[in-house]
């Protein structure tokens, strides 16, 4: 193990790692210290995107990626014939900041398989974050994972160094759970969740009383869900979402679309990964935080899957025809936020812009609201702009009509959280 | 028509609109030192105009008295647009400013003030992008260099931001397009103009090899069967991954 170089240590580490689907960099607001290295913007920062469109905010690695835990959708499961090696805390402190200071990313976001026990493997972790704090005074993003079982004295001083902590708990159900993953009962991951969730909460609140009380995850902690290697249903994954962003305060739910990384049995055979699936489970997960529906509102029994044909949105608009069309100089904003195509950005400027101004199609369009869906659903000056009858089928029809512009389904944005939304929506 | 030359900068411009407020003229032309001079018949119509620190902070506390501090933030970004014919597109929206006062933000769907915002906006786009692309390397003369070739005239808005982050070292972010170049020198950071490389850097062994670290980490973290390069360019355009390490393939 030790025979191997640098380089081709690091390639086998990032192989390990890029299944984690966090990359967020935000959250966290820290000026940099004068003659030191580091600081934090609350937008975060994207770098730069690799050949599958994934943006590297930061160096996500694997401390090793040993692990005695056989998960079945892990690439770094024990039973997996892949190499296996580590990198030293101070290979790693090196490399963090060699890569800081040329500006390639916004921290690090340090992970590991499990060796020998929880505690001891979380020792290992907390030994790099804190040199890099303590001895390099590091003062850029970390987020750090944390290790389910794991002392709270240990999980506390975690907390203490990075930006943001995470467990994962993969696996939307107990039954997947015990099925893929039987070595990790689910109270073993939502007892550590909850804990992080009142440290996290407690230490804002006596940050709010006092500024120089210590921080403890000021990024708040995150999860990771896997789309699409178990049966559980999207009501399923969003009534779960729901509950992590209620109860627990969770900044994020990620999801993961199933990249086959095994031919276990237990796994079904995807042809390809459910892209398109987790698309729509991010744009169901971002009416849940930012535009003020309920899990329950976008699906329910009669409808226990997301549309794939068009946005959650959408959906939801077209089974409830009689809330439209709006009128967009008189609507409340909650309502504007309801409108199948006008986003949080462009409801903000809908109502900053009719204070001054009355608004018919030609301001909406100088404001940014793109009209292709939002026409059907709004009246600008009480004239409706859709042009048809407002009932379903035909809208239906409209709605699906293939876009003229080629190829549209590779345009999708896999992950919704472009930079400059960021900014406004408060995106973490 | 009244014609105000200043020296192309921000503070300049300022200070133009600020001398054309006290002649109290109305429409008038301003013209950046930098912009070679279309107007050899009306000379006795030029005036020119100083920058003058002091002079260019009254006239943004004036602007911002009257109007906002929102407002005068998207003067400043759109006038690093280098838009051409901004000077008197801004030279509206300050008049508009004025006479309208705080509300002036909120009236996005008056062109005068849609048209300012939108530059704005792509401005402090392209500057938060390039706080991510900006690509320091090591040279042998000792210091972190960074080459870009922005679109816009972004430096002013990337500097503070590096000056927050990489205190401990000098470094140096060189626009190619416009021969400028931010220093920073472990105190303060300033604005070099006329930059030109008399030799092509020499980079530290220490740069090559973790230039070459980050290159095969950035090849191996993309997920093959999440392959997308569309979705890729749609985030780093072509045009920026000129000086960017992952993307040099030489």
């Amino acid at each position: 193990m030790t025979t191997l170089s640098l380089e081709q240590r690091l390639e086998i580490l990032a192989d390990s790692a890029k299944y984690d689907v966090s990359c967020s960099s935000g959250g966290s607001n820290r000026k940099g210290v004068p003659g030191g290295i580091g600081s934090t913007r609350p937008s975060g920062i994207c770098h730069t995107w690799t050949a599958d469109g994934r943006c590297i905010s930061l160096l996500k690695i694997l401390l090793t990626n040993s692990c005695i835990y056989d998960c079945a959708y892990c690439v770094n499961r024990s039973s997996n014939p892949i190499p296996r090696t580590a990198l030293t805390p101070d290979e790693i402190v090196k490399l963090t900041m060699d890569f800081y200071c040329r500006n390639y990313i916004e921290g690090l976001f340090l992970s590991t398989g499990v060796v020998q026990s929880a505690n001891h493997t979380m020792e290992q972790l907390i030994r790099v974050v804190r040199k890099l704090r303590v001895e390099e005074r590091f003062n850029g993003y970390i987020h750090l994972k944390i290790v389910p079982g794991a002392d709270a004295v240990l999980i506390e001083e975690a907390g203490r160094h990075a930006d943001r902590v995470s467990i994962n708990i993969e696996l939307p159900s107990h039954r997947s759970l015990q099925l893929l993953a039987p070595d990790k009962p689910r109270e073993s991951l939502i007892g550590p969740m909850r804990q992080l969730s009142s440290l996290i909460e407690s230490a804002r609140q006596e940050h709010k009383h006092s500024g120089k009380a210590p921080r403890f995850a000021p990024a708040g902690q995150s999860t990771q869900l896997i789309v699409g290697a178990t049966p559980e249903n999207d009501r399923e994954i969003i009534t779960l979402s729901e509950g992590l962003y209620q109860r627990l305060g969770m900044k994020r739910v990620y999801y993961s679309a199933f990249v086959p990384v095994s031919s276990d049995q237990r796994l079904p055979a995807l042809p390809s990964p459910p892209l398109l699936r987790e698309h729509r489970l991010y744009q169901a997960d971002w009416l849940l935080r930012f535009y003020g529906f309920s899990s329950q509102e976008l699906l329910d029994e009669a409808h226990p899957n997301l549309d794939m044909r068009f946005d959650p949105k959408t959906g939801w608009a077209l089974r409830h025809l009689e809330h439209f069309p709006v009128e967009v100089n008189r609507a409340d904003y909650q309502v504007l936020l309801r409108v199948p195509g006008i986003g949080v950005r462009s409801a903000q400027r809908i109502v900053q812009a009719r204070r001054t101004s009355r608004l018919g199609e030609e301001e909406l369009k100088r404001l940014g609201v793109v009209l292709k869906r939002a026409r059907y659903f709004i009246t600008a000056g009480d004239r409706y702009l859709g042009g048809i009858r407002l009932d379903g089928p035909q809208l239906l029809a409209r709605l699906m009509a293939p876009n003229r512009r080629k190829a549209s389904l590779d345009q999708l944005e896999l992950f919704p959280a472009g930079t400059d939304v960021s900014a406004v929506t408060g995106e973490l | 028509m009244q014609q105000y030359r200043f020296d192309g900068s921000f503070e300049g411009f300022l200070c133009a609109m600020s001398r054309c407020l006290a002649d109290g003229i109305e429409t008038a032309e301003f013209l950046s030192d930098t912009a070679a001079s279309e107007s050899g018949l009306f000379q006795d119509l030029m005036v020119d105009v100083a920058t003058d620190r002091d002079n260019a902070i009254g006239f943004r506390e004036r602007f911002v008295a009257a109007a906002s501090v929102e407002a005068f933030a998207m003067l400043r970004y759109a006038f690093h647009s280098e838009h051409h014919g901004i000077e008197q597109q801004l030279w509206n929206y300050v008049r508009l400013g004025l006479k309208t006062g705080p509300k002036l933000c909120s009236m996005m769907a008056d062109k005068r003030v849609n048209d300012v915002d939108r530059l704005a906006r792509s401005v402090a786009k392209e500057a938060h992008k390039y706080k991510g692309f900006v690509r320091f390397r090591e040279v042998e003369q000792g210091f972190l260099y960074a080459r870009i070739e922005p679109e816009a005239d972004i430096l002013c808005f990337l500097a503070p931001h590096f000056v927050q982050r990489i205190g401990d070292r000098h470094w140096m972010i060189h626009d190619l397009r416009r021969s400028l170049a931010a220093a920073y020198d472990l105190t303060t950071w300033r604005l070099l103009r006329d930059i030109t490389l008399t030799g092509s850097p020499g980079y530290t062994d220490a740069e090559q090899e973790c230039a070459g670290l980050w290159q095969c980490y950035f090849q191996r973290h993309a997920i093959e069967a999440r392959h997308n390069p569309k979705l890729q360019q749609k985030h780093v355009p072509l045009r920026s991954r000129k000086h960017m390490v992952e993307f040099d393939h030489s």
